[in-house]
């Protein structure tokens, strides 16, 4: 193994498991600002430290804390304690394993080897997945049973419930979108999204499958136990459903173990019908030829971009009771822009230089991938805001009403498009 | 008499809504439109920024409650308990004793209000017949470290003055 | 049963009692008819008007009914517009000056103006002239406060110290609106029943000046209760009440009505014992004079009950009947000597022919029922052989037996209130006070009565007779001291004791002499 080799995994290790934890962070205070600012109101604006909020992120900090020395309560009429405390340990282990097969970048060939930018480089792409996740709801069951408590149970019978009818036509939508790329490898599902269809248009899952993408984005909500389909906690009927007896650091696993889930889903929608890290009409071939134009027009375009988040500091940073010039707020939002042009000044100077020395070869091939990072993870937090964004728009669905939906509409429908899809393929061919 | 039936128009029933899709967007957008208007321009948002804005009291509003005085000082309050009977949350504590300041003959030693109790009816105000007790002080925000710190006694609130004149009180408002 | 007839009230037959009048008559069958100077215990007098009624067909047509004997075949009239008319303007003269203060007014709650304007009035004042001043917070002396402004002037106080008391110290003195009661110029109340007037007052002129501004009346809860203060056994109402975040104490005791042994009436002293009820109480139990908790206190006395050879039980004759019976067992099984001497009790000469006793004791007739000693022989003999003298309840030094003459023997005390025994004593058990448990005494009449418990202590004390269960006795509670009194006791074989009549039973003189049980 060369150190190529080594560096290689360690990146990608560290990749598929921090990039989870941190978005964890985003998720919470997308999820809580998002919904603030849908609801008309600010949502968590004030804890901050030394007058830095961040947006409210700092709020993350302070709950994070919280739940951390809080005192972790087993409750005395457990029996199973075992089973009890392994519940959150699965929901999060399976949440965070679950993503590592999701390709973040194109295949890298650095010193004539392919280095395939998942966290496991394993074929097995998105059977991984569906293997993985499915566990996900033992977790749950387990917490509800082990709870001894009826509310704990309901929740945990429906969660079973909910995933097997779900994940019926998420396997189904699956195939025929198998049908279509003729591969479960993720890296290759993403990189045949990145042909353009009649030459124009990016020949995404979403524009090959519509219909299959709906009812994976709508079987997906409901694996991830997600509003309208959260009737596993609803709180209107069951309390908490399968955490009512959980506490502290053990409810922040399930806590966090749910918006990992979330992003990993996010992350897997967008590989499958979102063209996953393809940046439209800039291939990875077309960015490693063209390298100083791509260079260029990004030194270009990066500080009209700061230019506009600059203004939307401004007007968004100060207080309208305050005098300007003691607004704390003000004060602070002179310091994100400095450290905004700051950022926008070094990542010019790098782009400069490698303008000027780089611009070919290996070099070439890490820009593009780290473009196509970056891309892969614009387009997962938009999947996260849609999450979000459903979650703040729609009721949760009464318990007969989610049984229909899964038996009566959606599976007969990913059937009918996997008849279709067959039928077409079978035609073109 | 007859009793008036209104029939309420049962929504979803048209093939459109049924399918439920086409809702979910047009529900979706919706949201949208609230989230980037807020997101874009934070000085659109409806609600009141709390420490930075105070809320307008009026007159009416059942804050904090006071003991009212006479205009030559002396205390207007007679003992008579009818806001201890009153209280449905039982947080006032009254003692009776002798009163020496050329009115009446009784007068409360201890007045002790429980504000961790309290549930802010305004019952106690509506059964005083001496317009002793009032709650118009416009104090809202009640904070303390310690639950004995609540219970509010004679001084205090003796000492509380109502940022309201008469007329504004009797009126109601503002 | 005294002999019934009939007659209609508002076209209703009703049967009632013979030879009363029609206040008393028809109230008896649930009747009110509207009185303020008319009490049972004083007689008719007729000057307020209230209870005008009509008779049909009668001459004359308008009577008040507290002087008119209910006959049969009278046809009375409560409902008719001129008998609401009556009412609603003796109601209006009797406000006319009245001042209306019932925030600061001890009366107001229980006060017969507020009622009968809710039900009878209910109209505005039409005076327009001020009205007349007159004294208030007069001290009448005897801890009585009077008030001549709330005074409608139906001479109930008057009647009282005329009729019953027989001293006369109140008059009602000036005519027309300046007409008042008062007292003659130094010569204040004095009697030993002064405090009963409050209770007679139906208004608030009078207010005692011991409860004054105390409480209101309707927070108090009124139990039934016998006085303790003396052997005549009054019946009373114990007022208590439990304060917010305080403890549950009795605010006062007002007599409650028992023809067969205190009438309407008890005596100042009576009333003030409720203060020793608050105040005077043994809290904290003793084992070996050190200071324990309850349960290691009693488990202490009993150990040592057991050790001592030669033990010496004193009863106290404030304890009821249960609890007497109760020692009685456990001094059989310890074979301990049983006294209740206690000569101190007995004040000579303070008592008089109605009310007040010279013994000061509550229970002292059941000793010769029960068969315990009570001389002073028996006792001094015992207390010299004894080792452990168990004391329940019993204030010896009252009876001239200081500490020293104890020797060497210890001291355990089971009681209520702190005396000098308590002080002294090496065991000490706190129990409950007879406002707080259950039982039934003898009074001097050989009248047998019940109490109940009234007053609930946040921490209740233990009642003796668990006390004592606790140290060996085989007794569980009063109902099964009850059953066991009826079984061994000559004089209860054939009562039942487990339900006394409200009013008592009087014993016969040959139950309350035998002394062979």
């Amino acid at each position: 193994m060369s150190l190529l080799d080594t560096v290689i995994t360690i990146i990608r290790v560290l990749f598929a498991a921090f990039i989870p934890v941190c978005f964890l962070a985003v998720m919470v205070w997308m999820e809580r600002r998002g919904c603030g600012f849908i609801q008309d109101r600010s949502g968590p604006n004030r804890a901050n430290v030394f007058g830095f909020r961040l947006m409210g992120i700092v709020q993350n900090l302070a709950d994070g804390l919280k739940l951390a020395f809080k005192e972790d309560v087993i409750p005395a009429h457990i029996k199973y304690k075992f089973y009890y405390v392994l519940a959150p340990v699965i929901v999060f282990t399976i949440a965070i394993v679950s993503f590592a097969s999701v390709p973040f970048a194109d295949a890298l060939v650095l010193g004539g080897k392919s280095y395939l930018m998942q966290g496991i480089p394993t074929d097995l792409g998105i059977l991984w997945f569906m293997a993985i996740v499915g566990f996900a709801v033992y977790g749950i069951i387990l917490a509800g049973w082990s709870s001894h408590n009826k509310y704990g149970m309901l929740g945990g019978l429906r969660a079973a419930a909910q995933v097997i009818s779900y994940e019926i036509p998420l396997g189904l939508a699956l195939i025929s979108l198998l049908i279509v790329y003729g591969t479960v490898n993720l890296t290759g599902i993403v990189q045949y999204q990145g042909q353009l269809l009649f030459g124009f248009i990016p020949m995404w899952g979403v524009v090959l499958q519509p219909l299959g993408a709906i009812i994976f984005i709508v079987a997906a909500f409901a694996e991830a136990n997600r509003v309208p389909f959260d009737l596993v906690e609803g709180e209107s009927e069951i309390v908490a459903g399968f955490h009512i007896e959980y506490s502290g650091m053990k409810f922040a696993m399930f806590f966090m173990g749910e918006y990992v889930a979330m992003f990993t889903s996010s992350a897997i929608i967008v590989s499958l019908y979102f063209g996953g890290f393809q940046i439209p009409w800039l291939s990875t071939a077309f960015m490693v030829e063209h390298t100083r134009l791509v260079v260029i027009l990004l030194m270009i375009a990066l500080p009209l971009l700061a230019y506009l988040v600059v203004g939307w500091i401004r007007k968004n940073n100060r207080n309208r009771f305050l005098p300007r010039e003691s607004d704390p707020d003000v004060f602070e939002a002179t310091w994100y822009i400095r450290l905004l042009w700051a950022a926008v000044i070094l990542l010019e100077l790098v782009l400069l230089i490698f303008l000027i020395i780089g611009a070919g070869g290996a070099a070439a091939r890490i820009l593009a991938a780290c473009l196509q990072v970056a891309t892969f993870l614009v387009k997962v937090t938009f999947m996260c805001f849609v999450y979000v964004w459903v979650r703040w728009t729609l009721p949760r669905f009464r318990y007969d009403q989610l049984q229909r939906l899964g038996w009566q509409t959606l599976i007969p429908l990913s059937l009918l498009n996997i008849f279709i899809t067959g039928a077409i393929v079978v035609v073109l061919s | 008499m007859s009793i008036d039936i209104k029939t309420v128009e049962r929504k979803g029933g048209t093939p459109q809504e049924r399918v439920y899709l086409v809702e979910v967007f047009k529900g979706m957008a919706v949201t949208f439109g609230h989230f980037i208007r807020n997101f874009l321009d934070n000085s659109k948002l409806y609600v009141r920024h709390y420490p930075e804005v105070e809320p307008e009291i009026t007159a009416r509003w059942r804050g904090r409650h006071r003991l009212t005085r006479h205009e030559d000082g002396t205390v207007k309050c007679v003992a008579c308990f009818m806001c201890q009977t009153n209280c449905p949350a039982k947080c006032i504590m009254i003692e009776a004793g002798e009163r020496n300041d050329g009115r009446t003959e009784k007068l409360p030693v201890r007045f002790d209000i429980d504000l961790l109790e309290c549930i802010y009816c305004g019952f106690c105000v509506e059964a005083c017949p001496m317009d002793a007790i009032r709650m118009d002080t416009g104090i809202y925000a009640l904070t303390g470290t310690e639950r004995d710190s609540f219970v509010i006694g004679l001084n205090e609130l003796l000492q509380s003055e109502s940022p309201f004149t008469d007329e504004e009180y009797k009126k109601g408002s503002k | 049963m005294a002999d019934t007839i009939k007659l209609s009230v508002n076209g209703v037959e009703v049967e009632v009692q013979a030879g009363k009048n029609l206040v008393d008559a028809v109230a008896a069958v649930g009747i009110e008819i509207p009185h303020i100077c008319y009490h049972p215990a004083l007689g008719a007098d007729g000057n307020c008007r209230m209870c005008l009624v009509e008779i049909e067909d009668g001459r004359p047509p308008l009577v008040p009914a507290c002087k008119t004997r209910a006959v049969e075949g009278m046809k009375v009239r409560l409902d008719s517009e001129k008998i609401k008319k009556i009412q609603r303007d003796i109601m209006e003269f009797e406000l006319i000056n009245h001042p209306i203060d019932c925030p600061i007014c001890d009366q107001a709650g229980e006060c017969i103006l507020q009622d009968y304007y809710m039900k009878y009035d209910g109209a505005q004042s039409r005076m327009r002239v001020p009205q007349v001043v007159k004294g208030k917070k007069i001290d009448f002396g005897a801890g009585v406060v009077h008030d001549q402004e709330r005074c409608v002037l139906c001479a109930r106080c008057v009647r009282f110290t005329r009729l019953i008391t027989k001293t006369g110290e109140l008059g009602i003195v000036n005519r027309t609106d300046q007409a008042r009661v008062n007292i003659f110029p130094g010569r204040p109340l004095s009697n030993r029943y002064s405090l009963n007037v409050v209770d007679l007052c139906p208004v608030g002129a009078m207010t005692s000046s011991d409860f004054r501004f105390k409480q209101r009346a309707w927070f108090l809860t009124k139990s039934k209760g016998i006085c303790h203060g003396c052997s005549k056994g009054c019946n009373i109402f114990i007022d208590h009440n439990r304060e917010k975040y305080q403890d549950d104490i009795i605010y006062r005791y007002r007599p409650r009505h028992n023809e067969q042994v205190n009438g309407y009436f008890i005596c100042d002293a009576g009333r003030m014992t409720y203060k020793q009820e608050n105040e005077k109480r043994l809290r904290t139990p003793l084992a070996s004079g050190q200071q324990a908790d309850l349960e290691s206190a009693i488990n202490a006395l009993k150990r040592r009950l057991d050790q001592a050879a030669n033990p010496f039980f004193v009863v106290s004759p404030n304890c009821s009947l249960e609890q007497m019976h109760a020692i009685q067992q456990l001094a059989a099984q310890k074979k301990a000597t049983v006294s209740g001497f206690s000569e101190g009790y007995i004040q000579e000469g303070d008592g008089d022919d109605w009310l007040i006793q010279d013994d000061k004791a509550a229970n002292r007739a059941a000793f010769a029922v029960l068969g315990i000693d009570e001389t002073k022989e028996v006792f001094n003999s015992a207390l010299k052989g004894a080792d452990l003298v168990v004391n329940f309840g019993n204030d010896l030094s009252l009876s001239g037996v200081n500490n020293t003459s104890l020797g060497t023997a210890e001291m355990a005390f089971i009681g209520s209130y702190a005396n000098s025994c308590a002080d002294a004593a090496a065991y000490l058990v706190p129990v409950a006070s007879y406002s707080e448990d259950s039982g039934s005494i003898i009074n001097v009449d050989g009248v047998l009565q019940r109490y109940e418990t009234a007053v609930k202590k946040n921490v209740p004390f233990p009642n003796m007779l668990s006390v004592i269960r606790q140290l060996g006795g085989g007794l569980d509670d009063v109902q099964a001291a009850r059953t066991s009194l009826g079984n061994t006791v000559e004089a209860f074989k054939k009562l039942d004791l487990q339900n006394i009549p409200a009013q008592g039973l009087a014993l016969t003189a040959s139950e309350v002499g035998n002394v062979t049980a």
